[in-house]
């Protein structure tokens, strides 16, 4: 079935376009972005019951261009009296100057815009609304006992599930689009303490849809108890550097927190960004290929057009080891004169857009995992990501994960050691790559922040690969 | 609000926090030296949150659900969005707890320095601050972001409260950058209640200065333990263990094994013993109660258990709001000291990071300088990886004091036996 569009957008409609056509007679370029996003999250632990709405969202921005000068005004509550405050309120933004002396402005030219009238909604089996609270709520609970039930040594298990439904409407002098998109994400995590430390594991889940999702869940409990007790037994990582072999999600986070960040053509603006001076040369194994798009796969990050109004797009960074081009929203594509990739993502109407990755994903290669922890002389398999923060400029790494466990002759052995951070330089580790394995996934539980803010819902992924990496 | 606590009191709602929230935000964004765009956000947005008491099993409980009500709903939006917060919260079986009581007081308006004013007046001087240390030509501002924000809450409950306040901020983030002998570039923020010209200048050309080093640093320290120094920002992000650890909701879920008048930063502090106090950064709880600066340890012992009125219920003590800024007296000895003996003094990181449930923090070293041999040289490369649980116990803090939103205490503090991966 097809995610049904907003009943406040589509009441909105009439008065949108009339605002859009107010904004046009008075500026260069106006545009004019309606976001209604609506969901809920659920969460059982052994002490704790919540339901809450999530991240939800309604509301409105405009952006306008007067004199080469951009300028955006959000808000919350749009009436037909309003629309001339609306328009007065944007003309006082460009005029007002908000600099102190010696600071000067930039100016653009209007965007090229094509005719493009889009109507577009994904599609979900289960409606959250067929199901009640209270069902969902059992559900949860019947994960979390089952887990608990498994080991007295579990501190706590948690089950969580989040939907997400969102339509956004884009107006412009020659835009009018519509999408409507719902995606589902859930998780379980596990707790134990040794000593005074408590150790956590957790087994993400996601996709675009509804409930379905839930079915999912189920088989991730006995990975994720199992995982928590291994880390009981856990030691501190012995510094030093590795042949490594990382999971599908360890993967992700490398491509998106490494490489993923450097191809942010908002950075190339700034002069923030290595990457263009790699464009068409190797940064990576020939065994690389590397997508972002929000038409590149079906993930929580998959949408038919950005906030800027520009479609989707499926684009190739890396093929086979040499880097292509970056990725970029409407206003950087302006400055660089290159064709803007769908990359223009906002928080929520209430925040900028800057150019945000999407689904961002290696791949998959020929190898066979077994073969290529077979391969390994000494070395780690690398499991369970937690955080990782990007370094455009320097392209130096940083990844904590969870869980690193130890490979010797090919075989694992059981001893594993944790917390664990992954450090190095971006191309050197790519270039490391010497297998990948023959079945990629993604995984898109997690927010990205644009330095420390600006979240939005992303997925990454990849198939496993080998490659040498410092640990400590 | 009358229409909101009606609908409720048609439901037969008896308990619930209706909070409103009005942000005027005026936003600039600078590439260099040049505004590349001017934004406003002027929002309202009001959450009600319902409480149903019922009961499961024998047990008395009260289930909680929370609902956001948008400018220009309907009547009958609201209602429904209220039955629907309403019906969600006989499932939500957590053991019964009492709301705690509210006030009711007039308005509250922020009489600091930036309360009044037009924030593109202020804007304007905050920025003005911003760039001024930005002059030397081989290391400049790369870009900045500042956000002049407005906020009016107000809180309305069923326990009688009925506040309403006023607070004006300032917060952005900057990049350095140095393009030579290395092109180099930093990541810095900043938070102010106040104007605090004179502060956010010169902590703009520290970073300007520690960037400059950046430029030169090469290589990665030699993998091994050292006794490391951290400064600034880390401050904070260290010390919110201590804040992490002594939450209601981590204690009672066991998390946390803190109990009131434990030592613990653990029976044998051979280093300084820690002091800290939680300051109140908002002037009442979620509940509408007044909210208080509070002792939190004393010499090293849990002094308050803080957190919201549920698990602080659960745990027989006094519901104290949220807190997210400490305040740490500055220790006796002067930064020198700390860099006396051989350290790694880690001035600038990718992401430094404490994991309170774990205890270590670490993160990849973007810049710091090796103290060795009477020698200072700047590194770069390489992971920290430390226990707080290993190194409390010998912790030395200096007297030089560093103050930003979340954080008013010592610059620096110096640990010994952590582990760095190097070269």
């Amino acid at each position: 079935m097809k995610v049904q569009p907003s009943a406040f957008i589509q009441e909105k409609r009439p008065l949108l376009l009339r605002l859009r056509d107010a904004l046009c007679a008075e500026f260069s370029y106006a545009s004019v972005l309606a976001e209604d996003t609506v969901g809920k999250n659920y969460r059982v632990s052994r002490h704790s019951v919540s339901v809450g709405e999530g991240d939800t969202a309604r509301g409105f921005v405009v952006k306008a261009l007067d004199k080469g000068r951009y300028a955006e005004y959000s808000f919350n509550e749009l009436t037909e009296d309003a629309i001339p405050d609306v328009v007065d309120a944007v003309k006082k933004l460009l005029e007002q100057d908000v600099r102190p002396a010696g600071l000067t402005a930039n100016t653009y030219a209007p965007p090229p815009e094509e005719p493009t009238v889009f109507s577009g909604a994904t599609d979900y089996e289960t409606d959250p609304a067929s199901m009640s609270d209270g069902d969902i709520l059992a559900r949860l609970t019947a994960l979390r006992d089952k887990g608990l039930a498994m080991d007295g040594a579990v501190l706590d298990l948690i089950a969580q599930m989040t939907w997400q439904r969102y339509t956004k409407l884009f107006l412009s002098r020659e835009k009018d689009m519509t999408q409507s998109v719902m995606f589902t994400t859930g998780a379980v995590a596990a707790a134990a303490m040794q000593d005074q430390q408590v150790k956590q594991s957790y087994v993400p889940c996601s996709g675009l849809g509804g409930m379905e999702l839930m079915g999912a869940m189920e088989e991730n409990v006995a990975p994720c108890v199992q995982t928590v007790l291994d880390l009981l037994h856990s030691e501190s990582m012995i510094p030093g550097e590795y042949e490594c072999i990382c999971s599908p999600e360890t993967t992700g986070m490398i491509v998106h927190e490494a490489f993923g960040h450097g191809v942010e053509m908002d950075m190339f603006v700034k002069d923030r960004a290595q990457a263009p001076q790699y464009l068409g040369k190797y940064v990576a194994s020939p065994l690389v290929t590397m997508h972002d798009g929000a038409c590149s796969a079906d993930q929580t990050a998959t949408y038919f057009f950005d906030d800027e109004g520009v479609l989707a797009h499926d684009t190739v960074i890396i093929d086979k080891g040499v880097l292509k081009t970056g990725i970029s929203d409407l206003q950087s594509a302006l400055t660089l004169g290159t064709e803007p990739t769908g990359n223009g993502r906002r928080e929520s109407f209430a925040r900028k857009a800057y150019t945000r990755m999407t689904n961002t994903w290696f791949e998959p290669g020929t190898d066979k995992l077994e073969d290529m922890i077979a391969s390994v002389k000494y070395g780690m398999y690398l499991e369970c990501p937690s955080s990782g923060m990007e370094d455009p400029k320097n392209w130096g790494i940083q990844c904590m994960v969870n869980i690193a466990r130890e490979i010797r002759d090919g075989k694992l052995t059981g001893r594993i050691f944790s917390p664990v951070v992954l450090t190095g330089y971006v191309p050197d580790l790519l270039k490391s790559i010497t297998a990948m394995s023959d079945r990629a996934e993604l995984s898109g539980t997690g927010f990205c922040g644009k330095g420390h803010k600006e979240w939005v819902k992303v997925s990454d992924g990849g198939p496993c690969i080998k490659a040498t990496i410092r640990l400590g | 609000m009358e229409k909101i606590i009606s609908a409720l009191h048609g439901l037969g709602v008896e308990q619930y926090v209706i909070t409103e929230r009005h942000t005027d935000s005026l936003e600039a964004f600078y590439v260099k030296k040049s505004l590349d765009l001017t934004r406003r956000a002027d929002t309202t947005v009001r959450t009600v949150q319902v409480f149903r008491p019922f009961e499961k099993d024998g047990q008395k409980m009260l289930g909680d659900s929370e609902v956001t009500l948008r400018p220009g709903m309907s009547d009958g939006e609201i209602r429904a969005a209220l039955e629907g917060a309403w019906f969600a919260a006989q499932f939500v079986a957590n053991p019964w707890y009492p709301l705690p009581a509210g006030v009711q007081e007039p308005f509250r308006a922020d009489e600091g320095g930036f309360g009044g004013k037009p924030l593109a007046e202020s804007m304007k001087v905050m920025t003005q601050a911003l760039f001024a240390a930005d002059t030397a030509q081989d290391v400049f501002l790369n870009s900045a972001e500042v956000f002049m924000r407005r906020n009016v809450t107000r809180i309305v409950t069923s326990q009688g409260a009925d506040v309403r306040w006023e607070q004006y901020d300032v917060w952005g983030e900057y990049v350095c950058q140095c393009p030579a002998p290395q092109d180099v570039e930093t990541y810095h923020q900043f938070n102010y209640r106040q104007p605090e010209t004179e502060v956010l200048t010169a902590d703009v050309a520290h970073a300007l200065e520690m960037t400059r080093a950046r430029a030169q640093a090469v290589k990665a320290p030699a993998t091994g333990t050292y006794a490391l120094v951290l400064d600034r920002e880390q401050m904070a992000e260290l010390l919110s263990y201590y804040v992490s650890r002594s939450n209601s909701a981590m204690i009672y879920q066991k998390y946390s094994p803190f109990r009131l008048g434990d030592p613990v930063q653990g029976e044998s502090v051979s280093g300084d013993a820690l002091t800290m106090g939680l300051r109140a950064t908002a002037p009442y709880t979620g509940f509408g109660a007044p909210m208080a600066d509070r002792p939190l340890l004393e010499k090293g012992v849990l002094r308050t258990i803080h957190g919201g009125a549920r698990f602080g219920h659960y745990l027989g003590v006094e519901p104290t709001g949220n807190y997210r800024a400490v305040t740490v007296p500055t220790g006796d000895a002067p930064l020198e000291a700390l860099t006396a003996e051989p350290c790694l003094y880690a001035v600038s990181f990718s992401d430094f990071q404490m994991d309170p449930l774990s205890g270590h923090f670490g993160g990849e070293l973007r810049l710091g300088f090796l103290y060795e041999n009477g020698t200072v040289t700047p590194v770069t490369g390489g992971s920290v990886n430390g226990s707080i649980l290993d190194g409390q116990g010998h912790m030395t803090f200096s007297k030089e004091r560093f103050r930003v939103m979340n954080y008013d205490g010592p610059l620096a503090v110096r640990i010994e036996g952590v582990q760095v991966a190097g070269v």
